[in-house]
């Protein structure tokens, strides 16, 4: 072994190399502020590893590459792993970046005779943004799209050439298939290329003239590199990588739905941008121009950062410069903290980020059904019925109903008054009834027992609602409530719930009872209950043919009382909705708007409607949650 | 290379604490050891996906290949193209073609089907009316109608697949065999 060693060593000169590198003198002794540069250069090959591994599976285009990443994260081999790694060790490289420019700063190793090398590391720095930057938008999801979109819309904002630079970013006018190539070669080939070449250069400048001792440090006996530096250093990588194994397991790398120019999304940037963000809101800075706030005041700051070891040669300018990190750290700190705090306090915030996680949620569970369409992962949501149903529900249902105190988004419905001459926002009052649970056992339990309960907000409807209140049917509910409620009709009134849930033939109530069914169906037709008799039945006033029946139950009493026949069901909701004026339904009572096709496609009546009566795609065991 | 500065003082790398020294040695080389190796062995498995993870069985079902009204009855074989939904990774494609087969009309109703793959390398087989055989233009396999080989090119017969009649409708389970091997071994 040993003469082979020797041979080797004769032929490659290996053995002065590794000399050379390990028994470099560490004057003062190993310390372990000196480890950051090295936990730096530790995350970069991890990124280096991981990211070819994600490369031999990553597909750029924007009908794969979320696709891809889908496919890394939810069925690889050791995707959410390797993916996982990838997404968190980049963040453990924006922390120790800011660390090792902290310690350099703070030690003045800027100074002569290390002027350069500072330099050199700011390069690193820019290189290492430039990768963070490239690398949110490669899995192609809103939140990755709509972030990079304000980072290349900022850059559109440069004074000149900004549109020509943004223009050369995306590969377009337009956020495209180039736009995933350019960044994608940016992110796996330049960028990595050029920090592999300017971190040689950093480590061989930084070997020319050493560590630098700070003074508390000074005149101790000296260290080499090997071991104990080393232990340091790789102690504190192996911290580096439990921390990113660490939020791996915990919280895996965030995958939202497909990115759709069409589809809202309430997008941050990433973390360590959250800064730049708000103090982009602050409406001093935005009244100067997106240009000042982004581009002119951080170049300033860089300039005196660049400028650090002219002005840090006599003690005075280190101290200010020791001063000027420090100030803008805190800054930094309090604009993060400031924009977290406030997304906190955001309820239509975080109704917003709680409604995109549904689609993130929906979307694996579509792709996984039996994989995804040609078209790409964004089509099986624009067909999603529990995806696209709440969505329709907000904009032509919810100026009147609320879906569980929502207007189907989670969004709170608010308006602004002003009290005592100060604006303020308040819940702007539901005038229809809310459809959260609209034909389910409840639904009708609530109809037939308290009517005026269930339509309560009809009475901010003017009189037309007020008519409905004070209608027969609420005098027929008044008039029998007493009955119903009655303990001793507990079972009748079960039997009649169960008899007109199940007209509607609808999947998601569960198993209807056939014994209660058939009791039911007695009662609506006779209104015999076990104790007393309904005022009047159902069928005095009700249309109802049975499903798989041959001839009616009743025919109602004409216009204005609507048919249960099929009630809540897909079809009666369709009919419904196209045309609740219809003698079927309310006839000339109606205080409804009117759904034609004009207003509402066939596809999306079928996309509102299939999500109310819950006919939508569940994997199995999961359950109806709307 | 390396260019101390002139007020460090003079290294000291042996001495009495040579035991401690290799303890951290010991420590440094562990600590670095799985540091870096954590990250290889997590692109390594990933990289390893083709061979570590089960995917779905394609092809498992049966293929609807046409009904027995179209084959001739003197037992001539006819190609039938199969379709199927075919997933690509993450894609599924619909209705597409995967491949195409040999049916023959047996006199006792039953029918035999062929992948037309040849068993040799892997090109498709032809039918030649004239010889009434299956030959391959590639290397000149050639088989006798019920698939067995007549000259030695090929490792094995031709590879029959299963059938079944339902109503007059074939139904076939395509499968694609490894090829050059004398074992019909599915793939």
């Amino acid at each position: 072994m040993k003469a082979l060693l020797n041979w080797l060593d004769h032929r490659t000169g290996y053995k002065l190399l590794v000399h050379e590198a390990l028994n470099e003198p560490i004057p003062g002794g190993a310390r372990w502020r000196y480890i950051t540069g090295s936990m730096l250069t530790f995350t970069f090959i991890v990124q280096i590893i991981t990211g070819f591994a994600l490369w031999t599976a990553y597909s750029p285009s924007t009908q794969t590459a979320w696709e891809s990443v889908y496919y890394i994260q939810h069925q690889m081999s050791y995707g959410w792993l390797v993916r996982g790694i990838h997404h968190f060790a980049a963040q453990a490289m924006m922390i120790l970046l800011g660390l090792h420019f902290l310690q350099i700063v703070w030690d003045g190793a800027y100074r002569a005779p290390r002027e350069v090398n500072f330099w050199l590391g700011l390069v690193l720095m820019q290189i290492v943004i430039g990768l963070s930057l490239t690398g949110y938008l490669l899995p192609w999801d809103q939140k990755g799209y709509y972030a990079t979109k304000v980072a290349t819309n900022i850059a559109g904002s440069t004074p000149f050439i900004g549109q020509q630079v943004q223009q050369i970013a995306q590969g377009g006018s337009a956020y495209g298939h180039h736009t995933l190539t350019r960044f994608f070669a940016l992110h796996a080939g330049l960028l990595p290329a050029l920090l592999t070449v300017f971190l040689a250069l950093h480590v061989y400048v930084f070997r020319r003239h050493g560590i630098t001792v700070p003074h508390s440090a000074q005149g101790k006996p000296a260290d080499t590199f090997w071991p104990k530096q080393v232990l340091y250093d790789a102690a504190g990588c192996l911290v580096t990588l439990a921390l990113v194994l660490y939020f791996t397991l915990t919280r895996s790398a965030e995958l939202s739905a497909p990115a759709d120019a069409g589809e809202d999304f309430p997008a941050r940037p990433e973390w360590y941008f959250l800064f730049l963000f708000r103090f982009l809101e602050f409406p001093a800075i935005s009244k100067m121009g997106v240009a000042f706030g982004a581009i002119y005041v951080p170049t300033a700051l860089m300039i005196i950062v660049v400028l650090m070891p002219l002005i840090g040669k006599s003690q005075w300018g280190h101290y200010f410069n020791r001063l000027f990190l420090v100030a803008v750290l805190a800054a930094v700190a309090v604009l993060t903290g400031m924009t977290i705090i406030e997304d906190n306090h955001n309820e239509s915030h975080q109704a917003k980020l709680a409604f995109a996680e549904r689609d993130a949620h929906r979307i694996v569970v579509l792709a996984a059904r039996d994989g995804i369409p040609q078209n790409g992962a964004r089509e099986l949501l624009v067909n999603d019925p529990l995806t696209q149903g709440p969505r329709l529900f907000a904009r032509h249902c919810s100026s009147c109903h609320r879906f569980d105190g929502h207007d189907g988004t989670l969004q709170k419905i608010m308006k602004t008054v002003e009290e005592n001459g100060v604006k303020k926002l308040i819940p702007e009052p539901a005038t229809a009834a809310d459809l959260k649970d609209f034909g389910n056992r409840e639904w009708i339990t609530r109809v037939l027992t308290d009517y005026d309960a269930t339509f309560k907000p009809l009475e901010n409807a003017g009189e037309k609602g007020q008519a409905i209140l004070t209608g027969e049917m609420s005098s027929w509910c008044k008039d029998n409530q007493k009955a119903l409620t009655d303990p001793a009709n507990a079972e009748s009134l079960k039997a009649l719930v169960e008899f007109l849930t199940s007209q509607g033939g609808r999947s998601d109530l569960g198993a209807f009872d056939e014994k209660l069914v058939a009791d039911g169906k007695e009662i609506f037709k006779g209104g015999t209950l076990k104790s007393g008799t309904l005022s009047s039945s159902c069928v005095d006033c009700h249309a109802m043919k049975v499903a798989g029946e041959r001839t009616s139950l009743s025919e109602g009493a004409g216009a204005g009382y609507p048919t249960l026949t099929g009630y809540a069901g897909r079809d009666w909701l369709k009919a419904f909705l196209r045309n609740p004026a219809h003698p079927d339904f309310y006839g000339d009572k109606n205080t409804m708007m009117v759904f034609d096709d004009k207003r509402l496609s066939e596809k999306e009546l079928d996309l509102l409607v299939n999500w109310m009566t819950g006919d939508y795609y569940l994997p199995p065991n999961a359950h109806h949650t709307k | 290379m390396a260019n101390p500065s002139p007020e460090s003082p003079p290294v000291v790398p042996h001495g009495p604490v040579a035991p401690r020294r290799g303890f951290i040695s010991l420590l440094a080389v562990l600590a670095g050891g799985i540091a870096g190796l954590v990250p290889v062995a997590a692109g390594t498995l990933f990289f390893m996906d083709p061979i570590l993870r089960k995917r779905k069985e394609a092809g498992g079902g049966l293929l609807r290949a046409g009904d027995i009204s179209d084959l001739p009855t003197d037992g001539t074989p006819v190609r039938v193209v199969l379709k199927s939904d075919i997933v690509d990774a993450w894609t599924i494609y619909r209705d597409r073609v995967i491949g195409s087969i040999y049916l023959r009309l047996m006199p006792n109703g039953q029918v035999l089907a062929f992948n037309d793959t040849c068993t040799h390398l892997g090109c498709k087989v032809d039918y030649q009316p004239a010889e009434k055989q299956f030959f391959c233009p590639c290397h000149q396999s050639a088989f006798q109608l019920d698939g067995e080989r007549k000259n030695l090119t090929p490792p094995r017969n031709m590879d029959s697949l299963e059938a079944e009649v339902k109503d007059g409708e074939i139904w076939v389970k395509y499968q694609n065999f490894q090829t050059a091997t004398k074992e019909k071994k599915a793939i």
